[in-house]
Formats: C-alpha cells, structure tokens, sequence
C-alpha cells in the first residue's frame, strides 16, 4: 500500500518541479504583495487598529504563507481536470496499484505540494517576525500540512465533479474569492466582527470566516510569532476536521470517477 | 482592419468562463476585500478608501483584460493559426493594426459593465471630466494591448511570457495609485513613489477618479499631465507593438 502512494507522490512532485519558473513568479507576486501592499497599507492604518496589530507588514506577512500554501495545494486539482478530461487516467488505471492508493497518493502530493510552495514564504515571515520555539515550529507545520492536505482534497473533489476546464476554473474561482476574502489572511478578524455587529455585513459571512480554515491557520502563525490573537484549540480541531472532511471526499470522488 | 478587429473581439467573448470568473472577482474584491479594508483605514489620510479604491478596481480589471490578447497570439501561433491569418487578403500592417485596435476594444466593451458598477457604488459623476476619463481610458487599454503584444512577439515561450506578465502586473499595480494614494506610497518609499509617479495605471487610475467628481478622492494636481502621460503610453506601446509584431511575422518569426 505505501509503495504505490509514496510512486504517485513522487510523480506529482516530479510534476511540480517541472514548473519551476512558474512556481519562481508566483513566489515573486506572493512577495510583491508583501513588500510593497502591506508596507503601504501601514501607512493608512486606523491608529486604533495599529495599536491592536502593530504593523499590517507583519500582521499580513503569516497571512501570505497561508495564502501561498492554498494557491500551490490546490493546483493538483488542475491536473487531476486535465487528466480526466484527457482520459490519462485510464493510464493511471493500469499502473500496478489499487485505486485507494491512486486516490490517496493524489491527496497526499498535492499537500506536500503545498507545503514546499510555502517554505520560502514561511521563511521570509520567520525573518521579518522572528522564529518560533520548536514545539511551535512542529505544530505550525503540522497545523499547515492538515490545511494543506484538506485543501488539496477540496481541489480534487471540485476537479472531479466539474466536467470542462472552463466550470472547474469557475468553481475554482469562486472557492479561491470566498475563503480569501472571507478570512483573517488580509484584516483582523475583529474587524470583520464589528462590521458583523454593526450590521455592515452578513453574519453568515462572520461565522464563515471564524471557522474558515485559512484564518485558523494565519491566527495560529500570528499567535506564536506575534502573541495576537489568543491561542485556541478550536484551530487545530477545525484542521483535523477540514482536513478529515475533505481528504474523504476526494478519495471517495476520484475513486468512483476511477471506476466510470 | 474592421474584420480583424471584429474577429479579435468575438473571439474573446468566447471565454464565457474566464469572463464570469474576472467578474466574480471584481464583485469580490467589492463587496468583500473593499468592505472589509475600507473599515481598516484611517480616515484623515483617505477620507473614503471604499470609493477610492473601488475606482482602482475597474482600472485594475481593464489593465488585466487588455493583457489578455498576448495570450491569444501564443494560441494562434501553437494551433497554426497564424499561417491561416497570413493568408487572409489583408495586408500586415492591417492586420497588426487591427489586432491593437481590437485587443483594447474588447477588454473596454468587457469593461463597460463593471465601469457602470463601480459608478454605481461611488454614486457620482462629473460628466465632462468623466467623458475624458473615459477617452483615457480608451487610450490606455489600447497602450496595454500593444504592450502584450510586444512582449508577446518578443518572448517565445508561452510559459515565460504567462509568468513575465503575472509578475509585471503585480508590481505594476501595486506600485501605482489603484489601491492607495500617490502622498501614501511616497511616505512609505520613495522608490516606490517615484515609479508610481510615472505609471500609466497610476494616471489612468487617478483621471477616473477625477472624471468620477468625487473631490475627496482625487490624488492628481493636474489632470491634463495625466492624460498627456496615457497619450504617450498609448502612442509608444502601440507604435512598438505594430512595428515589432510586423518584423516577427515575416519568415516565420513566431514559432
């Protein structure tokens, strides 16, 4: 069982390596935002907001890595699209291994995936913010390979329920925007529950965004590198459970389009 | 001239898909990112963000639309169809002309509808000064659909050309007035605030915000230097992006 899923992985990285320049543009738009948005944005920052974040540089720099990580985890779902479209998986068929394997290993690369895209993003912020203690630096990144592996689900159970490319990029939009935005990646998430409480926005959205796990995982980074926000158990929790949910469904999705 | 453009515009509304996800996203970027920040800024130094940076936004979303004609070039030349196009009774210089000429129409008749949006929710209108924000506009998505062509033509790979361009529009925009005022990009670096000083987007960006007659969120001193910096974009980018694409088409220089 663990030789077939440790080949399919090492396929997809093979895969992942081959974009190199790409993956070195991406990174460099990644750090644009940072080095020039959010060194901007610090300048035009509500005093009282300053007080509460210290800098938007730092407050968004973990932000980023979480973003970076949701961007590369979820690019195995394109070529799961493409391969189904393509019908390359009836090739993946006749390679000796079961279907669970094949499905498991997809999941599994497309996290690792993630987290190799995140390390030089991660680093940049430990340089900017300062590193955390091991025990912290193993639960980020365990905190972060969940995420990354429920992410990769999510792009696999949404590559393989759509059938063209053009309603995978449509969803794959939509999905992106939605937890984006509605997230603590880029403000604070008091501030979305102010404006929850003020009536400014859809309490839906509020609770959305607390539970969404990007703003879990940018809050936890936060937590250990800038002692804001509180810490909660409810982070990791919410990690398992994302992880847990969507690392089924995308075995369950690619296993029966497998068998179509 | 007219059939290529023609050709040029029809072909874009063939990306139903790509067309309602920039959509989403530019409703997005509205009602949740510009929401959400405007409540994070100080009100002494942009007295309305959500206003100023909706305006942005269109500008943002007309740069990134008119980019996109570079991206039909790479298809054309991977497909064959540039031969077919070569055969085609009109002359080359026609034909660059015309495919300038469409690629910025077509991002602008995109545009329009979320123009209309965006004057919605900044709920004002000088319209004067708004018809030659529009002129500029028009001018500048004709500058940034000749700038995609020449990059384009001159880089072969259409996987370099993808990631240049991803790069270019993320410090393009960024180091521009679309998201924050020019006096706020030069107090936090004044590196940064020289080059957006001279940034197409930045100008362009500004005379819409100056055409929208929202006093407040005006950032330019003179709206005329603006326009004079979009009429020499305009007329540099299109230039190149005829002459070089001219050159490359002779003897195969696409492949």
């Amino acid at each position: 069982m663990k030789r077939g899923i440790l080949n399919i992985v090492e396929h997809d990285l093979r895969n992942f390596f081959r974009y190199k320049w790409w993956l070195a543009g991406l990174i460099a738009m990644n750090l644009a935002d940072l080095f020039i948005m959010a060194v901007v944005y610090n300048f035009m920052l509500k005093s009282s907001l300053t007080a509460q974040i210290k800098s938007y540089f730092d407050f968004f720099a973990p932000g980023l890595a979480v973003t970076g990580l949701f961007a590369s985890a979820f690019m195995i779902g394109r070529e799961v699209n493409v391969e189904k479209r393509r019908e390359i998986h009836h090739y993946m068929l006749s390679l000796p291994m079961s279907r669970i394997e094949l499905a498991v290993g997809r999941v599994i690369s497309g996290g690792v995936r993630g987290l190799i895209y995140m390390t030089p993003l991660l680093l940049t912020c430990f340089i900017f913010l300062g590193f955390p203690s091991l025990l912290q630096l193993l639960l980020i990144l365990a905190m972060l390979f969940l995420l990354a592996m429920g992410i990769s689900g999510l792009s696999i159970s949404i590559a393989v329920s759509t059938g063209s490319f053009e309603k995978f990029v449509t969803a794959r939009g939509l999905v992106y925007y939605t937890l984006f935005f509605c997230s603590s990646v880029f403000y604070p998430m008091s501030v979305i529950q102010s404006l929850g409480q003020s009536g400014q926005f859809p309490s839906i959205l509020v609770t959305f965004a607390e539970v969404n796990p990007l703003s879990n995982g940018s809050d936890m980074i936060r937590n250990f590198l800038l002692g804001y926000p509180d810490f909660s158990q409810y982070w990791i929790f919410s990690a398992l459970f994302f992880a847990g949910i969507f690392t089924l469904t995308a075995i369950v999705t690619y296993v029966k389009i497998l068998a179509k | 001239m007219l059939l290529v453009i023609e050709r040029d515009v029809r072909l874009f509304f063939q990306y139903k898909f790509i067309i309602i996800m920039r959509a989403i996203w530019f409703v997005a970027q509205i009602v949740l990112f510009g929401l959400i920040a405007s409540n994070m800024m100080n009100v002494t130094v942009v007295s309305d963000y959500f206003r100023y940076y909706v305006a942005g936004l269109s500008v943002m979303t007309l740069y990134s639309a008119a980019i996109f004609i570079g991206f039909d070039i790479y298809e054309e030349a991977e497909h064959g169809v540039f031969e077919y196009l070569l055969s085609l009774p009109v002359s080359r210089r026609q034909l660059v002309l015309g495919r300038s000429i469409g690629g910025g129409l077509r991002s602008f008749i995109y545009v329009g509808p979320l123009i209309a949006i965006s004057l919605y929710v900044i709920g004002s209108l000088n319209p004067l000064q708004f018809i030659i924000s529009l002129f500029a506009l028009f001018l500048f998505s004709f500058g940034v659909s000749g700038f995609s062509i020449t990059l384009a033509v001159m880089i072969k790979s259409s996987d370099r050309f993808d990631i240049l361009m991803g790069v270019l529009d993320a410090l393009i925009v960024r180091l521009s007035t679309a998201m924050y005022p020019l006096a706020i990009v030069m107090k936090a670096n004044p590196a940064y605030g020289g080059l957006a000083t001279f940034n197409p987007v930045t100008f362009v960006a500004d005379l819409f915000r100056w055409g929208t007659g929202l006093e407040s969120i005006i950032t330019i001193a003179n709206p005329l230097l603006s326009l004079l910096g979009v009429v020499i974009f305009f007329g540099v980018f299109t230039f190149f992006g005829v002459v070089i694409y001219e050159r490359r088409i002779e003897g195969g220089g696409w492949r």
